[in-house]
């Protein structure tokens, strides 16, 4: 079994091409259904820090006429070691069915 | 957020959590909450702020629900099970609906403490949500905090200026490197010619790094480059994003192209960010590069402009003040003939926008916090005595098994949900409130979005932490009671009868309090209407009624000869003075009382300076010989301006009574000559000292030169008439109209209008205090009529013992009202101690009155000794009327 779960994995995908806001990434994995409260998230967030897998940073950012700060992550390379571990693992599995399925 | 709020809400919640969930996650919801207002209607923005308010209380509400499984994960320890929090959830619900009912049924207790908290909580909110506004929201540049206007303070006057002559910016742009990106900047209108008819916009004109300096990427096209600011370069402009959308339609292909801005053609290279604006409260419709000399001038102070800039990071602001000193200190050495005494420093940009308003409102919260803690001495008063009449039912439940614990969390629920609806109501008091405090404020105050000041999330939260805050302290306080209860005592009679001597002294003492908070603010609010008033009745030296103002500009291409504008002025004024409404009509460059302190230095042609000295500044003004007529200066000797004194004729000038005081002691001035630039002018008049920068400013000496000799495109009308100045406003414009059909008209005004703003802010700080200090004056008289009505009704029987012994009801009466003025007597010796000392804040707002000017005092005390005695007798009276025969049956 990899290290990640799915959902780190589905994290960490979203970080994999480029760095992100946490706002967008919620918004992401909002998209494949995974409904988390914003604390718990971030929970998850700071979970992710801990394993030294993401990195995350205040950034102040305008929007409007108005100073905001946000918070934005980037991927690190144990996370994308991590990233990389799980995809294999679940496109192995994939792999295995697919082949059961055409077997059967 | 704001840093009150980050301050109670890093206490609500353990640091890692708020550190790690909840401040990345309040700060999306309030991009959220940004993002969806800035597109609303106030009242679509008022429902989106109370919907953000929620979800912020709902997200405290997790994040306490996430804290016990963070904290265990982060000490290594695998995360327990949810159930305690959902039991501790579900007790809250019990404990909700049990506070509810309970309060339900206690009416009366019920009003009153909603009441008082909603009139504390309400003023607070309303006065955070402009101070909020004004001093806390962050400007809307990245790190706002590190801009600076760069200021200038003639050390021998002590007079300060937001500019800096050009000259010295030079030198400051190659010798300062604690400051980056110095940008020399300036504003106006300018007209465009594109299309069929043309029109004004708002100009920005800065030197090319202004974009380096906000940090601010153009939406389309390219920022200034360096070579744009250069002597000779291509004319080229920025457009602002809402002009290239409302006059060019969003065209990209607006790049490149030629567009007339009033007497030149310049290429469009670029268009502005969306929402650019500099400074923050003006929209920046076009910018132009502006260009600054490579070397600095021989005449280092003949030209000025404004400049701001940014602090390099890593530099603090002192240091970068400390720099400035020692560059200034460099430059007088130089050249002290022209840099004596000039001394440049950094102010932040947003103390610059803000100006002296900012202390009125900090002294405003402080006040209205006051008239707070007064509100929540009565709360305090009223849950004690509740507390009281509750013992009963405490004591029989815990004499049925509820733990001390348990029963304290229930007196918090009950006052937490007394806080949160008193502070939903005094929300609600304050979104009326906060447009009555936005129309109160100085017009000078530029900080942008202070119209739109009102009850956002931040404000929400604000409320919220007062209200959580109020419910602790009332709830501990409920809460300390049942410490020292025991079940069984509770259940006597005796313990049924009252209450004991300590927890009257308590309360009396709580009142007491209040009533010397009470006095401070009254004796606050009494310093500052006796300024107000001194103010009101100073003699500016000329005469502010009856007086019109208004700028007037002539289109530059066609008046750029001196002579087309002097005869444009010539027919102007006598086309005015033929109006049967006007009595006066002159010009001048300087509106009185708006602050201004252009200086000039002043040298007398027969009495040089020696070499190497810098000549004492006087003030400057340029006037046509109407405007003393307008204003009523008084002539002293000699003679105004006239239409003569043109260039052609010697030059000329006019002084006030204060120049002939300190530079011609003994002698007359007319006649004599001064030192102008390489010329002398002579003295041709001598007038009355006038207060030019404000109300409260000194009469300063001052010199006049002839508005005639060379008069401006741009210039002030001073209009004296005979009724409503404002009545003859039409056929003013129509005859000036009638004379240049593209003339433009701005800030029309009255002499009145300008004086009251220049006492903007004593009169906010005059409203606010005397508001506040009626709402603590009345909060603390309920208090001790609370406190006496419930020291009678527990004495009833002692009083009845004592009349059926022979005390007269006359004598009961002044018992009852000698413990109640002896409070008041502590309250007022505490409150007039603590007021005194606290003045010295306010001083800065004091005009003609000392500190401790005994005037207000006996006011106070008369005032308060007038609400007191009422607060004190109807208590008394009802001693008096107690009936011995049947309360000794009783």
């Amino acid at each position: 079994m990899p290290a990640a779960t799915h959902l780190q994995f589905l994290v960490l995908g979203t970080l994999v091409a480029e760095e992100r806001p946490g706002r967008e990434i919620r918004r992401i994995i909002a998209g494949y259904g995974v409904r988390r409260t914003s604390a718990a998230f971030y929970q998850m967030m700071a979970r992710l820090e801990r394993l030294r897998w993401v990195e995350g940073w205040y950034e102040q950012i305008t929007v409007g006429d108005q100073a905001v700060t946000e918070r934005r992550y980037r991927i690190k390379p144990a996370g994308e070691r991590a990233w990389k571990e799980a995809r294999a693992f679940y496109e192995s599995v994939a792999l295995a069915a697919a082949r059961r399925w055409s077997d059967a | 957020m704001p840093r009150g709020f980050r301050f109670i809400l890093q206490r609500l919640l353990p640091h890692r959590v708020h550190r790690d969930l909840f401040e990345p996650a309040f700060n999306d919801l309030r991009f959220d909450y940004i993002e969806r207002a800035a597109s609303r209607g106030l009242i679509a923005r008022g429902a989106l702020g109370a919907s953000c308010a929620l979800r912020i209380l709902i997200l405290l509400l997790d994040c306490w629900r996430l804290t016990p499984q963070y904290i265990a994960e982060h000490r290594s320890v695998r995360p327990t099970a949810s159930e305690p929090s959902r039991e501790h959830l579900s007790m809250l619900l019990v404990n909700l609906r049990h506070s509810f009912r309970m309060l339900r049924r206690e009416r009366g207790f019920t009003a009153a403490t909603v009441l008082t908290l909603a009139l504390g909580i309400g003023a607070n909110v309303a006065v955070f949500a402009v101070l909020e506004a004004v001093v806390l929201r962050p400007l809307p540049y990245p790190d706002a905090d590190r801009l600076v206007i760069l200021h200038h303070r003639d050390t021998r006057t002590g007079i300060s200026k937001e500019f800096i002559a050009i000259g010295d910016f030079v030198d400051l742009l190659a010798r300062v490197d604690a400051l980056e990106h110095i940008t020399a900047f300036g504003g106006g209108d300018a007209t465009i010619y594109d299309g069929a008819e043309p029109f004004r916009a708002v100009a920005l004109l800065a030197t090319p790094n202004v974009f380096d300096l906000l940090q601010a990427k153009p939406a389309l096209g390219r920022a200034f480059e360096p070579g744009d600011g250069k002597a000779g370069a291509p004319p080229v402009m920025i457009l602002g994003y809402d002009l290239w959308e409302s006059r060019f339609g969003s065209d990209p292909s607006v790049i490149g192209r030629s567009v007339r801005v009033g007497d030149k053609s310049r290429q469009v290279v670029g268009v502005a960010p969306r929402g650019f604006r500099f400074p923050p409260h003006n929209r920046a419709e076009i910018v132009l590069p502006l260009t600054m000399p490579a070397q600095a001038p021989a005449q280092r102070k003949n030209g000025w402009t404004f400049a701001v800039a940014r602090i390099k990071s890593g530099v603090t602001h002192d240091e970068a003040a400390a720099q400035l000193a020692s560059i200034s200190a460099r430059l007088e050495q130089a050249h002290p003939a022209q840099n004596q005494g000039s001394l440049y420093y950094p102010m932040s940009l947003r103390d610059a926008l803000v100006g002296e308003t900012k202390w009125p409102l900090l002294l405003m919260q402080g006040a209205v916090a006051l008239v707070l803690l007064i509100a929540c001495a009565n709360v305090a008063n009223l849950l004690i005595v509740r507390a009281l009449a509750r013992r009963q039912e405490m004591c029989v439940r815990m004499a049925l098994g509820a733990g001390r614990g348990r029963l304290a969390v229930q007196l918090l629920t009950e006052t937490l949900l007394l806080c949160l609806v008193g502070g939903a109501l005094g929300v609600a008091l304050a979104y009326w409130g906060v447009p009555a405090l936005v129309a109160l404020m100085p017009r000078r105050v530029l900080v942008p979005g202070l119209a739109e000041a009102g009850i956002d999330a931040g404000v929400l939260m604000f409320a919220v932490g007062v209200c959580v805050i109020s419910a602790l302290a009332f709830g501990v306080i409920a809460a300390v009671g049942l410490r020292r209860q025991a079940p069984a005592a509770g259940l006597s009679s005796a313990a049924r009868a009252g209450v004991s001597r300590s927890t009257r002294r308590a309360a009396s003492l709580v009142v007491a309090a209040e009533v010397g908070i009470a006095v401070v603010l009254l004796v606050a609010a009494g310093l500052v209407l006796r300024s107000f008033g001194a103010l009101l009745s100073v003699n500016p030296g000329f005469q502010i009624d009856s007086v019109l103002t208004f700028d007037v500009q002539l289109p530059a291409d066609r008046y750029r000869e001196v002579a087309a504008r002097q005869a444009f002025y010539d027919r102007a004024f006598d086309a005015i003075r033929q109006n049967p409404q006007v009595f006066a009509a002159g010009a001048a460059v300087v509106t009185p009382l708006t602050g201004n302190n252009w200086t000039v230095p002043f040298e007398r042609s027969d009495r040089r300076v020696p070499a190497g000295q810098r000549p004492p500044d006087v003030g400057w003004q340029s006037a046509s010989g109407g405007y003393f007529d307008a204003l009523r200066i008084p002539l002293r000797a000699g003679r105004v301006f006239h239409t003569t004194d043109r260039g052609d004729r010697p030059p000329v000038v006019i002084v006030s009574e204060a120049v002939e005081r300190r530079f011609f002691p003994g002698e007359s001035a007319v006649g004599k000559k001064v030192r102008i630039g390489d010329g002398d002018a002579e003295i041709v008049g001598v007038v009355g000292d006038i207060r030019r920068a404000g109300l409260n400013d000194a009469p300063r000496a001052d010199m006049y030169f002839p508005f005639e000799r060379e008069p401006s495109p741009a210039i002030t009308l001073f209009i004296r008439t005979n009724g409503d100045p404002l009545a003859a406003l039409p056929a003013i414009q129509s005859t000036l109209k009638s004379l240049e059909r593209q003339v433009v008209f701005a800030d029309i005004t009255t002499l009145d209008a300008v004086a009251a703003e220049s006492i903007a802010s004593t009169r906010l700080a005059f409203w606010l205090l005397g508001v506040f200090a009626a709402l603590a004056l009345t909060l603390a008289a309920i208090g001790v009529y609370g406190v006496m009505s419930y020291a009678v009704r527990q004495r009833t029987r002692e009083l009845g013992t004592r009349l059926a012994l022979g005390a007269t009801k006359n004598g009961i009466a002044w018992m009852v009202m000698r413990e109640g003025l002896t409070i008041v007597s502590i309250g007022l010796g505490v409150g007039v101690t603590a007021g005194l000392a606290s003045t010295v804040a306010l001083r800065s707002l004091l005009f003609g009155v000392p500190t401790s000017d005994p005037v207000t005092l006996a006011a106070t005390v008369v005032v308060l000794g007038a609400a007191m005695v009422p607060a004190c007798y109807l208590p008394a009276r009802r001693a008096a009327m107690v009936d011995p025969a049947r309360t000794l049956a009783e």
